[in-house]
C-alpha cells in the first residue's frame, strides 16, 4: 500500500495532497498542466522534497517531517518512475537496460526472469541492440521491462505515452494495467488527457492548483463531478440555468446531449443552432440555448438557424458557490 | 483545389536546405570555392611547421643526437612526470569539472574563472608566480622541506609546472563531457538504485569517457610540451622540452630537430588514439 499525506512547496503555489493507493491498484492523477500532478510524483519518488508530510510504502516510511525525521534517498525507495523520455542508457545495450538494477552478474534466475518478461512486452528480439536503434514505442517497452526487473514496490508513471500515435498509446495502457495486475504493486499514471486515465486507472483523483478536488471511479468523477471546477476539467463546456431552481445552473458535456425531448431523462432544452463542424465521426455543433453557448456532438448535422429541442442527460447541477447540488435520478431533479 | 496548384522547385543537384534556390547558380560556385580555398590555406598553415620538420630532418642529424649517451633520458623524465600529471589531473580535476557541470558549486562563476586564470596566464608567468608560491622561502616551501621535499628544481617541481599548464585544458573539457551527460539519467541510474558515486562510476562516466578522453590527451600534450612554467622553477632535471630549448642554445637549430621531433612522436599518438576511439565509441552508441 501507498500512502502519501504531503504538502510540496513550488514556486507558484503548494501541492497539498493526501492519498492512499493499494497494492495491485491503479490510480490517476488527472489535471490541467501546472496543476502539480508530477510534483506529487516526484516527492513520492524522492526526487522533491515535501515541506510538511509523511509518505509510506509496503510498510515502510519514505518521508515524514514529523519526528523522526526520515527522508530515503530515491534509490533506498524501491519507486520507480517513468517519465515521456524512455530514459534509457545509450551506452548499453537493451539486455543490460534491462538488468540494470541487477548488480551482480544475472544468474539462471534473473535470465529466466529476464526471458519472462521480454516475452511478454515482445522485446524479446532487441536484446542485443542499441537503444539509439529502437522505435518510440519499442524503447518505452523496454524501459517498462527494467522497471519490472527492478522489483519496484511502486510503480509511476508521468505522461509516458504522450507523443505516441493512439493505437500505440493504447496497446501500452493496457500493458502496462495487466502487468501492474499482475504484480500487485500500487500504481499512479499522470496524464492530462480523460480518456487516457480512464484507460488506465480504477480511481481518478482530479487535482488543480496543487489541491486534490475530487477522487472516485472513471465515471463518477465524469458523471458526478462535486463542484463546478472538476466538470469544467472533464469537459462540461456550457453551464445553463435550470428552469424554477433560481441560481443553480446544469453542466452539458458534448457528449452528454442527445436531440429529442425526454424530460424523466434530463433537462430539455430548445435552442437555435449557430454553428457546426465534424469532430471525428459526429458533428459537433454549437446551439444558443437558455441564454448560453452550448456544445453538443450529435450523429447528424444540423444547419445554423435550425430550432432544436434538445435533452443534456443527467446533469450535474451546481450552486452560485460551486458546490454540486440534487445529484441522482434527473426525472424531476435538482431537489 | 489550391493544394495541387503548389509548385514544387527542386534544389540544384548537391545543395539542399532552405533558401538555396534563390542563390544564383554562379555565386554558389564562386562561394563554395572561396570557402574551400580558405579551409585549406589554414588547414596547411596550421600543419606548416610539422611539414617543415619532416622535410628538414635528416637521417644523419636524427641518428647523431639520439645515439649520445642519456640522450633519452629527458623523455624517460617526460613521460614519468606526464603520468603522475595526468593522475594528479583525474585525482582533483574531474570532481572538479564534475560540480563545474552540474552548477553544485556556490558562485560556478567564481570558480570557472579560476580554472580560466591559469589558461590565461602566459606560462613564463606562472612559472614566476610558482616561485612565490611554492619557493623554499615560502610557507609552502617551509612545509615541503619539512616532509624533506623542495618545489624547486625537482621532479615534484616539473610535475607542478606540468599541472598548472594543462589543468584547465582538462577540466574544461571534462566539464564539457559531463555536461553533455542528461541529468535525467542520473535521475532514472538513482531511481534504479545507485547511489550517486555508483550512478557516476555507471552512468556518468561511461557517457562521458569519449569527451573525457580527448579531455585527458589534450592535458597530456600539453604537459609533454610544457615549457613557460618549467624554465623556470624545473631547469632541472631536464625534461623534453628544455632538451630541446638546450640543444638549440649550445648546438644550434639542426641538433635542435631531432629532439622536437620525437617530442611530437611522444605527445600526439595517444591525442589521436583518444579522437578515434571516442568517434568509435559515439558511432557504437548509434548503433
Amino acid at each position: 500500500m501507498l500512502e502519501a499525506d504531503v504538502e510540496v512547496d513550488r514556486r507558484d503555489f503548494s501541492v497539498r495532497a493526501s492519498l492512499t493507493v493499494a497494492q495491485g491498484e491503479r490510480l490517476a492523477l488527472f489535471g490541467p498542466s501546472g496543476a502539480g500532478k508530477t510534483t506529487l510524483l516526484e516527492a513520492i519518488a524522492g526526487l522533491a522534497a515535501p515541506r510538511r508530510g509523511r509518505i509510506a510504502l509496503a510498510g515502510r516510511v519514505l518521508t515524514s517531517t514529523g519526528k523522526p525525521q526520515i527522508a530515503l534517498p530515491p534509490w533506498q525507495r524501491r519507486v520507480g518512475l517513468l517519465r515521456q523520455d524512455p530514459g534509457l542508457f545509450p551506452h548499453l545495450s537493451v539486455r543490460d537496460n534491462l538488468l540494470y538494477a541487477r548488480l551482480r552478474r544475472a544468474g539462471r534466475a534473473d535470465l529466466g526472469e529476464l526471458a519472462e518478461v521480454t516475452d511478454v512486452l515482445g522485446i524479446a528480439g532487441l536484446l542485443a541492440a542499441m537503444p539509439a536503434r529502437l522505435s518510440g514505442g519499442q524503447a518505452h517497452r523496454v524501459a517498462l521491462g527494467r522497471l519490472l526487473l527492478a522489483h519496484c514496490d511502486a510503480l509511476l508513471f508521468d505522461e509516458p505515452y504522450t507523443g505516441l500515435d493512439a493505437g500505440l498509446r493504447r496497446t501500452l495502457t493496457d500493458l502496462v494495467v495487466s502487468l501492474v495486475a499482475q504484480r500487485r504493486v500500487p500504481s499512479i499514471l499522470v496524464a492530462h488527457e480523460l480518456a487516457e486515465t480512464q484507460a488506465f486507472a480504477d480511481r481518478i483523483a482530479v487535482l488543480d492548483q496543487g489541491q486534490i478536488l475530487q477522487i472516485g471511479t472513471p465515471s463518477d468523477v465524469v458523471l458526478r463531478p462535486k463542484v463546478r471546477r472538476v466538470a469544467e476539467l472533464v469537459g462540461y463546456t456550457g453551464f445553463v440555468p435550470v428552469p424554477g431552481f433560481a441560481k443553480i445552473v446544469a453542466g452539458v458535456h458534448p457528449d452528454r446531449v442527445t436531440s429529442g425531448r425526454y424530460p424523466e431523462r434530463g433537462l430539455v432544452l430548445e435552442g437555435t443552432v449557430t454553428g457546426g463542424r465534424p469532430s471525428g465521426a459526429l458533428w459537433e455543433i454549437t446551439i444558443h440555448a437558455a441564454g448560453a453557448t452550448i456544445v453538443a456532438r450529435l450523429p447528424e448535422a444540423a444547419p445554423a438557424g435550425l430550432e432544436l429541442a434538445l435533452t443534456v442527460l443527467d446533469p450535474p447541477c451546481f450552486s452560485p458557490d460551486g458546490m454540486a447540488v440534487g445529484i441522482g435520478e434527473w426525472a424531476g431533479a435538482p431537489r | 483545389m489550391a493544394a495541387s496548384q503548389v509548385t514544387v522547385t527542386s534544389p540544384a543537384p548537391g545543395r539542399g536546405g532552405p533558401g538555396g534556390a534563390a542563390v544564383p547558380r554562379g555565386l554558389r560556385y564562386a562561394n563554395r570555392s572561396l570557402a574551400l580555398t580558405g579551409t585549406g590555406i589554414i588547414w596547411i598553415a596550421l600543419l606548416g611547421p610539422v611539414i617543415a620538420l619532416v622535410t628538414h630532418l635528416s637521417w644523419h642529424a636524427i641518428t647523431s643526437s639520439l645515439s649520445a649517451p642519456g640522450a633519452f633520458d629527458p623523455l624517460i623524465l617526460s613521460v614519468e612526470s606526464g603520468a603522475v600529471t595526468l593522475g594528479v589531473l583525474l585525482l582533483l580535476g574531474t570532481p572538479l569539472a564534475w560540480a563545474l557541470a552540474r552548477g553544485a558549486l556556490p558562485f560556478p562563476r567564481v570558480w570557472e574563472a579560476g580554472v580560466l586564470a591559469s589558461m590565461l596566464l602566459p606560462p613564463l608567468v606562472i612559472g614566476l608566480l610558482l616561485v612565490f608560491m611554492v619557493g623554499p622561502y615560502t610557507p609552502i616551501g617551509h612545509v615541503l622541506a619539512d616532509l624533506h621535499l623542495s618545489a624547486t628544481d625537482t621532479f615534484l617541481a616539473l610535475v607542478i609546472a606540468q599541472v598548472y599548464e594543462s589543468a584547465p585544458y582538462y577540466v574544461l573539457g571534462a566539464q564539457a563531457a559531463f555536461s553533455s551527460v542528461d541529468p535525467r539519467l542520473e535521475e532514472q541510474a538513482a531511481l534504479l538504485g545507485d547511489p550517486p558515486r555508483r550512478a557516476f562510476r555507471r552512468v556518468s562516466v561511461p557517457l562521458a569517457a569519449p569527451g573525457l578522453a580527448v579531455a585527458l590527451t589534450i592535458a597530456w600534450a600539453r604537459a609533454m610540451g610544457a615549457f613557460g612554467a618549467v624554465v623556470i622553477i624545473a631547469y632541472h632535471p631536464t625534461a623534453l622540452p628544455l632538451q630541446i630549448w638546450t640543444t638549440l642554445q649550445e648546438t644550434g637549430l639542426p641538433s635542435a630537430l631531432p629532439f622536437a621531433l620525437v617530442l611530437l612522436v611522444v605527445a600526439l599518438p595517444l591525442p589521436i588514439a583518444a579522437y578515434i576511439w571516442s568517434a568509435r565509441a559515439r558511432g557504437r552508441r548509434r548503433g
